[in-house]
Parts: structure tokens; C-alpha cells; sequence
């Protein structure tokens, strides 16, 4: 089942006075079925943070459509955009973003506080679950300041899961962490991909990219081109997306 | 760096944080101003020549002074906050090279240009507006205006202007020394990295509560008015102490007991709201007890001297029964004192009260003598060791009339036996204890109280803050014996008998007016008169109490303190509007980042406006709330302290209070709706 549908999507940054015009997706086509753990890789300045805003609904395409299981983004009215993001998204950042002047566990908990229909013994139990599979039990009521970034990572992961979403967004997730807490996250979020979660994954690491299941290019604000896993092991696929690269970079023109 | 390069970079900084420099730099202005405004008004010879402007200059002196300090506190506050603002920006220039010697010479430009501009701006202000407070102050005084004040006074133009110029060079020195301290690799980290919970001061929180329970305990208990005074300052301090520790530590306390209940804490708008304030609370506890301190000093000051002012004819009417009071005698050639007979001294007042052509309605002879006693009970006793008690609620001070006097006096006869008096209680300290109602003893004399009065001819002094009563004895003799009772107990501090002529003029107005003349044509009448009966050298004294020159009097003095009161009061307000302003842009831009986090984890725009303004109505009512309670805790002390300045109408009191606190909320609404538009532009929301 098709879960997201991205059609011809357009951005245009345009600077304040109107002078410039920076191009930064020209047509972006590709969609994404229901379990599906896709990275994006592409340069630096070639569009992903763009993308990824727009599937959010954070930022409005300048042309094109976006689907999320069955609904049009921009049908969604402004007002009812944050209601819909809480229940349908779930989001990890390259710099955590956790508050700060919250617990972890007041992180985690805060999305299903905004959406306020659930009762407490609820959610405490969600959070309970969600916090034992990621390992951050024991650590819950301290505070950001006084945790690792791996750990602060994986509060956000658990704060992104917490409300069940359709879909995981997650911009560069490991470009905050160090190789050991990277590999620890990308093999949570395979773990979390086999139970049935769909993934989309911004990252610019080969190694990231290699757990997915397929890998979409961007290069000059198109899909420029993607790998899919197939059979293929990790180290393989890993090896496929650096050839890509170097191919992407010396300039070839595939697809 | 050449010295050009940094005075250009300054001016370049400056125009980049506009939003802290304006603030300072308005600021100094108003604070300059006021301070130039102040100190000319202490030294303009011309303005304690007004009628009543003998006092200005003290008051006025004391009023700058107040202005000294708080031009000192609020300039050393603005460029604590623009410095904690911009040291990153410092650090950052550290860090890329810049020697701490150039980040110093730049700063030395950026405190160059802003205090010229403040000094000079504040100069220019002060002089427009030192015409207009003079002016102000001769509606105040109630005269014509005085022509031919000083525009301009170089004499104090330049000791204001030096004073603010050490003031700021202190400022460079001070900012000077906290760079030359800084971590360039610290300073760029600060405010990156996440902040601790506060935790409850728990020594704080008591010592805060004790404190003020102790102000407001004394406030509610001290009975006399001559120790409010010294007490005031006392509770005073406990209060300010009280509030910063409440505010710091109780606010932490309460919020962290919320935060706690699960059941109330995890809800869509209070856990992003109690959990925000938490730390707004940590940052801001300090600023909001002074602003909280600050509104209720200005509500106190206005308040009080507002009512001083306007129930100052009230006082008068209290005070004076009639308009004037005249006391003369002569020595004649045998050295013995004689009194002018009534006679001749009404036909003197009605002759000189006909060259001013102003009727006189009423002239009374009128004999009495008042003594002190400390009220037991029902018995007033002789002390003659009053120093001994420091306690004046005990005290009393009895005005004794005979029958006779009182028919003079009201036409009204009270038949009263030798044991029979009749009482009336003029004026109350608070806190006293009831009149007796049945019988007394006076000097160990017992009587039966045959009557209450609610009026009593002779009236009280002015500035009596012990109670008064007035006794009308049977006669003569039992007056003379209540007389000498006194005379032996207090010997040569025993008070005498007094015979004055009371006059009553029917246009006080015009009498008012032409009122020096009156007084000195009388005293040239009686001296003239004194010559004609033979006195010995032309030996005479005559005393006159008017109501003219007393309301004079007290007309400088209120008017100085009500000019002082609005003027401080206004300082007041505009610190408070700074330390808002302050505080909602520095939060501004701490929430942003917190704000845009919350909208990514789907809160909507609409809701993110309902936790600010949940969080924004607490802090915006704390301190006026803060302030009200105080207030109102103030109230007992400050009206004794009013009867102890005569003012004797709590009512009006209490109606100017009420006045000055909407008023003051009003202000303090306005101020806060137009700062909170630039905490919205901030966050961009
Ligand atoms: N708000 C904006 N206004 C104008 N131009 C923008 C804006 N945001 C991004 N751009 C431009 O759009 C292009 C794509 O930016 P984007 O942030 O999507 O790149 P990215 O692929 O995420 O890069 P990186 O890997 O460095 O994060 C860039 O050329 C960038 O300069
Ligand atoms: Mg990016």
C-alpha cells in the first residue's frame, strides 16, 4: 500500500527583494509504500531539508503534490496543519531538538499532552514501552543538559514514536553522534522499520544510508537517481551507494 | 586597530542592537533630565522666595539625591543586561582574533557615543522641562507665577552633566573589567547549552516568608504614630527583603508543587506553560520583585502625598474653628503684665478688619488651659515622668473650659453640679481605648459624667498625635483646682491658662489674601495701644495664629512632597517600563528557539499564543498583585504616619489610593501590550 506520494514537487526561495531566485526542487517524483525505510542522499544545497520540510507541511511547495496516506497537504487547512502533524508525523532532527526545559520524559510525553485526548495511565504506559526498547528507562526524568547526544538522540526517536505515526521523518539523525551511538540509532531505527514502521531518512553518511531499503539520489533539485537493496546485504549496498556517489561526483549522467 | 576603525565598528554595533541601545540611551536621557530638573530646583534662589517655597529647597535636595541612586541603579541595570546580551558577540570577535584591548577600545566608543548622546539629549530635555516643573510647583503652591526664572543655569548644568559622565565612565570601567575576565570559548557556549531546574531554596523560602510576615506584622501593629515613623523603614526593608526571597524561592516552590501533580501538570496548556515559567521565574524572580517593589513604592508615594495634599483644607478646617487667634498683653510701668481687655481689642480687630473692608462675623474671648495625662481606665493620672513612657497611646491631652466659657462660646448652657463634668473627645490616635462614659477621675478628682459632647469649642493644635479631649467644668474654683493639680505635679512644665481672641471672618478668601497686611496693621495697633496705656519702654508681645499663614505653611511643605512624589513616582513607573521591556525582548529571544521546536512537534500557532499569554498574565500579574497586598499591608502604618503629618480623613486616604492603583494598573497594561508587540516580533509569531 502506498503511503506517500510525491508528485513534481517545485520550490522557489525567493530573496527578499524579489532579486534572486535559488531553484531548490524542480520536480520531485517518487512515492513511498507502507513499511518502507528509504534514505535520501544528494549533496550539500541539493534540496533535502527543502523536501523533507515540505512532506511535513512545515514549508509549502511552490508547485506539485504531496499525499500522505490518501490526503492532499496543501487541501489541509493552516489551522488544523499542527493537529495533523501531531498525529500523523514524527520527526528527528539532527540536533535532537528536545526542549530543554523539559525531562526527557516531559519530551517524549509532549506530543501526546498537546493532542490531549489521551489519559495519563495511557500514556505513561506508551511511554514505559517505548522507553525500555530504546534503552533510555533509567534516564527519563533528567534533563537534555545532562545527558549524552546518543541519549538525547534516542529520546527524540522516542518522542518521534510515541504517537504511532504514518511516517518517520528524520533529517541527518546521526550527524550529530559519534560512530558508536550512530550505529546504535541506525540499528534501532531497523528494528523499528521490521515491526512496520515507514521510515524516510535525510542523511549524508553512506553508512546511515546503507540500512535502508532503498536509497533515493538528488542532485539539482530532481531524483537523479535510486538503488534499491534487493538482496543485498548491508556491505553491499553500501558499497552500490559509493559508487553512485562517485559516479554522482565525477559527473556522469545515469538513469 | 586604528582608533577610526573601532569608532566605526561602534557606531556600526550600536545601530545593529538597536533594541537594547534605545532603551539605555532613553534611559540616561530621562534620568539625566530629572536629575539636571532636581538639582536646579534645589538651588534656584528664586523659588524658595515663593510664598511657602522656604522648605523646596530641602525637599528638593533630598530628592536629588534619590535621583542620584536611581539613576545609578538603573544605569548599571541597563548595561548589565546590554552586556549580557553582547558578550557573545565579544566573544566571538575574541575568538577570531580580536585582542581584548580592541574589543575594550571598541566598547569605549560604544559607551562614548550613548552616554553624549543620553547627556546631551537629558540636558536638553531637563532645561524644556525644568520651566515646566516650575511652573508646576507655583499651581502647587498655589501663588502667581513667579516671573523671570532661569532658563538655563550653567551652574548646575555642568555638575549634572559631569555626575551622569563619572557615572558612565564607571560604567566602561565596570564592563571594562568583565571582559578582561571573560573565556572567549565559555562565552560562545553560553546560552547553547541547556539550563538546570532550579532548585527550591528551602532557607530562602523561610527566611522570605518570616521577613514579610515580620513588615506586615509590624504595620498591623504599631498603635502610635510617633514610633510608625521609625518602624516604617524597618518594615519597609523586612518587606523588600521578603519579596526578592519570595519571589526567588516561593515562586519555584508553588510552581514546582504543580508540576509535581500529574494529573494537573500533564495537560495541553499548563505543562508547556508551568514548565516555561519554572525558568522564566529563575531568570526573571529578581526583575519582577522589583518591579513588584517598585510599583508599590510608587502607589505608596502618590498615594500618600497626593491625600496629603488634597485633604490639606480638611486639616485646616480641623484645626482652626476660627480664623484668628490673638493673644496680647503689655507690661505697664509697675512691671506687671496686663492683658488687653476684650473690649478694646475687638474694637482694634473690627478697625483694622474695616480698612481692609472684610467683615468680621464673630469675636470670642476665650479662656482655657489643656494638660497632658496618661489614661488609665477610667482615670486620667498626673505623670509627672512622662518621658518615662515611650508608649504615646496612653497619653491624652485635655483642653478644660468652665460652663460659663462654653455658653459664651455656643450660646448653649450646661447646668453641671460640682461633681459633674461634661467630655468630649476632639481628636482619636487610633488604637486608643474608649472614652469613659460614667464617671473619671482627673489628677485623682472624681466626676460624674453628666455629658458628651460632639462639639467643642476651643480646637486642638496643630500636629497633636495624642488624643484630645475637652472638659467643661462647673466653674471657676473646680477649674483653678484642676489648674494648680497640674502646677504642683509638673512644676515649671506645668502649662498655663491661655486667653487668646478668636476671630471669624466671613470671606476668608479676600481676609486671605490681604492676610500679612491684617496681621502687621494689628501688631502696630496694639503696639500703639500698648504706648497710650503707658507701658513700661512700650513693653508689649502679641501673638497671632492664622489660618492664612499655617495654610502657607503646610502648603509648601505638601505641595515640595506631592511634587517630589509625582516626580519620583514617574521615575518609578519608567523603571518599571524598562525592566518590562527588558525582560520581555530577552525572553524573546530565548523562546524562539523553544517555540519553533514546539511548532515542528505539531503545536499550532494558535496554541503556542495561548501558553504565552497563560505564562505572560502570570508574570504580568504577580507584580501589581504583589504590589496591591502590599499596599494594603502598608495601609495601617502609612495612616498613622498621616496623622503624625495631620492628615486626619482615612477616607480620602483610602479613595487616593484606590485612585493611584487603577490608575497605576492602567499604565502598567498600556506598557506591557506595547512591549509584548516586540516579544512577538521576535519570536516572529
Ligand atoms: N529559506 C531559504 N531561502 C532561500 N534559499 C534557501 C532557503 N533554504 C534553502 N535555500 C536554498 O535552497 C537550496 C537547498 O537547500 P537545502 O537546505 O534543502 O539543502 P540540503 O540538501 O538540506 O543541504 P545540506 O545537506 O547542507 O543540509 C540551497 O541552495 C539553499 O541555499
Ligand atoms: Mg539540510
Amino acid at each position: 500500500m502506498e503511503i506517500l506520494n510525491v508528485n513534481d514537487i517545485r520550490k522557489t526561495y525567493t530573496s527578499r527583494f524579489g532579486a534572486q531566485q535559488v531553484q531548490a526542487l524542480k520536480g520531485v517524483t517518487f512515492s513511498v509504500e507502507k513499511g518502507e525505510y528509504v534514505a535520501i542522499m544528494g549533496e550539500s544545497g541539493s534540496g533535502k531539508t527543502t523536501l523533507l520540510n515540505i512532506l511535513a507541511a512545515l514549508d509549502k511547495p511552490t508547485g506539485g503534490k504531496v499525499i500522505l496516506d490518501g490526503m492532499e497537504l496543501s487541501g489541509i487547512k493552516e489551522s488544523e496543519l499542527a493537529v495533523f502533524r501531531r498525529n500523523n508525523l514524527g520527526f528527528v532532527f539532527q540536533e535532537f531538538n528536545l526542549l530543554d526545559t523539559f525531562s526527557l520524559k516531559d519530551n517524549i510525553l509532549l506530543p501526546l499532552v498537546l493532542g490531549g485526548e489521551m489519559k495519563l495511565a495511557e500514556m505513561t504506559g506508551r511511554l514505559n514501552e517505548i522507553a525500555s526498547r530504546l534503552g533510555i528507562s533509567e534516564i527519563l526524568n533528567k534533563y537534555p543538559y545532562e545527558v549524552s547526544g546518543g541519549q538525547k538522540q534516542r529520546a527524540a526517536v522516542a518522542r518521534a514514536l510515541i504517537t504511532d505515526p504514518k511516517l518517520i521523518l528524520a533529517d541527518e539523525p546521526t550527524g550529530a553522534l559519534d560512530s558508536r551511538s550512530s550505529s546504535d540509532l541506525l540499528q534501532m531505527f531497523s528494528q523499528i522499520n521490521r515491526n512496520g514502521q515507514t521510515i524516510l531518512m535525510v542523511t549524508h553518511s553512506v553508512d546511515a544510508a546503507s540500512h535502508a531499503g532503498r536509497v533515493l539520489f538528488i542532485r539539482d533539485g530532481v531524483v537523479f537517481h535510486q538503488i534499491y537493496r534487493g538482496d543485498c546485504s548491508n556491505e553491499q549496498l553500501y558499497r552500490k551507494i559509493s559508487d553512485t556517489l562517485t559516479l554522482l561526483r565525477t559527473g556522469g549522467d545515469k538513469q | 586597530m586604528k582608533t577610526g576603525y573601532a569608532a566605526k565598528i561602534a557606531f556600526n554595533n550600536i545601530r545593529k542592537n538597536y533594541r537594547f541601545y534605545i532603551p539605555h540611551v532613553l534611559t540616561g536621557t530621562g534620568l539625566q533630565a530629572c536629575f539636571y530638573i532636581m538639582l536646579t530646583l534645589s538651588m534656584d534662589k528664586r523659588l524658595s522666595q515663593v510664598k511657602g517655597g522656604s522648605v523646596l529647597p530641602f525637599f528638593m535636595t533630598v530628592g536629588a539625591a534619590v535621583m542620584a541612586l536611581l539613576s545609578v541603579m538603573l544605569i548599571f541595570y541597563t548595561n548589565s543586561f546590554l552586556m549580557k546580551q553582547r558578550k557573545r558577540e565579544f566573544g566571538l570577535y575574541n575568538v577570531l582574533g580580536m585582542e581584548k584591548r580592541h574589543i575594550g577600545r571598541i566598547l569605549f566608543f560604544e559607551t562614548l557615543y550613548s552616554a553624549a548622546a543620553s547627556i546631551i539629549l537629558g540636558l536638553l530635555l531637563g532645561v524644556l522641562f525644568y520651566k515646566l516643573c516650575s511652573l508646576f510647583i507655583c499651581r502647587l503652591f498655589q501663588t502667581d507665577i513667579v516671573l523671570g526664572f532661569y532658563f538655563i543655569k550653567a551652574n548646575t548644568l555642568i555638575p549634572a552633566a559631569m555626575s551622569f559622565i563619572v557615572l558612565y565612565f564607571l560604567t566602561y570601567i565596570f564592563n571594562r573589567i568583565s571582559i578582561s575576565r571573560m573565556k572567549p570559548v565559555e562565552l560562545l557556549k553560553s546560552g547553547a547549552s541547556g539550563e538546570k531546574e532550579p532548585r527550591t531554596k528551602w532557607i530562602m523560602l523561610i527566611a522570605g516568608i518570616i521577613s514579610l510576615g515580620a513588615g506586615y506584622y509590624q504595620s498591623l501593629s504599631i498603635k502610635d504614630p510617633l514610633s510608625a515613623l521609625t518602624w516604617f523603614f524597618i518594615a519597609v526593608f523586612l518587606v523588600i527583603i521578603g519579596t526578592y526571597f519570595l519571589f526567588t524561592a516561593g515562586s519555584i516552590f508553588v510552581l514546582k508543587a504543580l508540576k509535581k501533580n500529574s494529573r494537573f501538570y500533564y495537560h495541553a496548556e499548563r505543562m508547556t506553560a508551568v514548565s516555561g515559567l519554572i525558568y522564566r521565574m529563575k531568570q526573571n524572580a529578581v526583575g519582577l520583585a522589583s518591579i513588584a517593589i517598585l510599583a508599590t513604592g510608587v502607589l505608596i508615594m502618590i498615594s500618600s502625598t497626593v491625600s496629603l495634599y488634597s485633604g490639606m483644607q480638611g486639616t485646616l478646617d480641623n484645626t482652626y474653628a476660627q480664623h484668628m487667634y490673638i493673644t496680647a498683653d503689655y507690661v505697664d510701668e509697675n512691671g506687671e503684665t496686663v492683658l488687653i481687655p476684650a473690649e478694646d481689642m475687638e474694637g482694634m480687630i473690627r478697625n483694622v478688619s474695616d480698612k481692609y473692608s472684610c467683615k468680621v462675623l464673630a469675636v470670642e474671648e476665650q479662656e482655657y488651659f489643656d494638660a497632658v495625662y496618661v489614661m488609665n481606665g477610667c482615670d486620667f493620672e498626673l505623670v509627672s515622668d512622662q518621658s518615662a513612657s515611650t508608649d504615646l497611646s496612653g497619653l491624652c491631652d485635655i483642653y478644660f473650659i468652665t460652663a460659663d466659657m462654653y455658653e459664651d462660646l455656643t450660646g448653649t448652657r450646661i447646668a453641671l453640679e460640682d461633681n459633674e463634668i461634661a467630655i468630649c473627645r476632639i481628636s482619636s490616635s487610633i488604637g486608643h481605648t474608649k472614652t469613659p462614659d460614667k464617671a473619671v477621675t482627673i489628677g485623682g478628682r472624681g466626676f460624674i459624667v453628666k455629658e458628651h459632647l460632639v462639639y467643642f469649642p476651643i480646637s486642638a493644635g496643630m500636629g497633636n498625635v495624642v488624643t484630645c479631649y475637652g472638659a467643661v467644668l462647673p466653674n471657676n474654683e473646680i477649674m483653678d483646682a484642676v489648674f494648680a493639680d497640674q502646677q504642683i505635679a509638673y512644676g515649671k512644665d506645668a502649662s498655663h491658662y491661655y486667653h487668646r481672641t478668636a476671630v471669624t471672618f466671613e470671606d476668608i478668601e479676600t481676609v486671605s489674601k490681604n492676610g500679612d497686611d491684617i496681621q502687621e496693621s494689628l501688631y502696630r495697633n496694639i503696639a500703639d495701644y500698648a504706648l497710650e496705656h503707658n507701658a513700661r519702654n512700650g513693653e508689649c508681645s502679641t501673638r497671632v495664629d492664622s489660618v492664612w499663614e499655617a495654610k502657607e505653611n503646610i502648603l509648601g511643605m505638601y505641595g515640595a512632597l506631592l511634587f517630589l512624589g509625582i516626580l519620583l513616582g514617574l521615575v518609578c513607573i519608567f523603571a518599571t517600563v524598562l525592566i518590562i521591556y527588558y525582560k520581555q525582548i530577552s525572553e524573546g529571544y530565548e523562546d524562539r528557539e523553544r517555540f519553533q521546536i514546539m511548532k515542528k512537534i505539531g503545536m499550532s500557532d494558535a496554541e503556542t499564543r495561548k501558553t504565552i499569554r497563560t505564562q505572560s498574565l502570570f508574570i504580568f500579574f504577580l507584580p501589581l498583585i504583589v504590589a496591591g497586598i502590599h499596599t494594603l499591608f502598608a495601609f495601617p502604618i502609612l495612616n498613622r504616619m498621616m496623622q503624625l503629618m495631620m492628615l486626619s480623613s482615612t477616607g480620602l486616604y483610602i479613595i487616593c489610593s484606590v485612585i493611584t492603583y487603577i490608575v497605576f494598573a492602567i499604565i502598567y497594561l498600556l506598557i506591557y501590550r506595547a512591549t509584548s508587540k516586540t516579544y512577538y516580533k521576535i519570536v516572529r509569531l
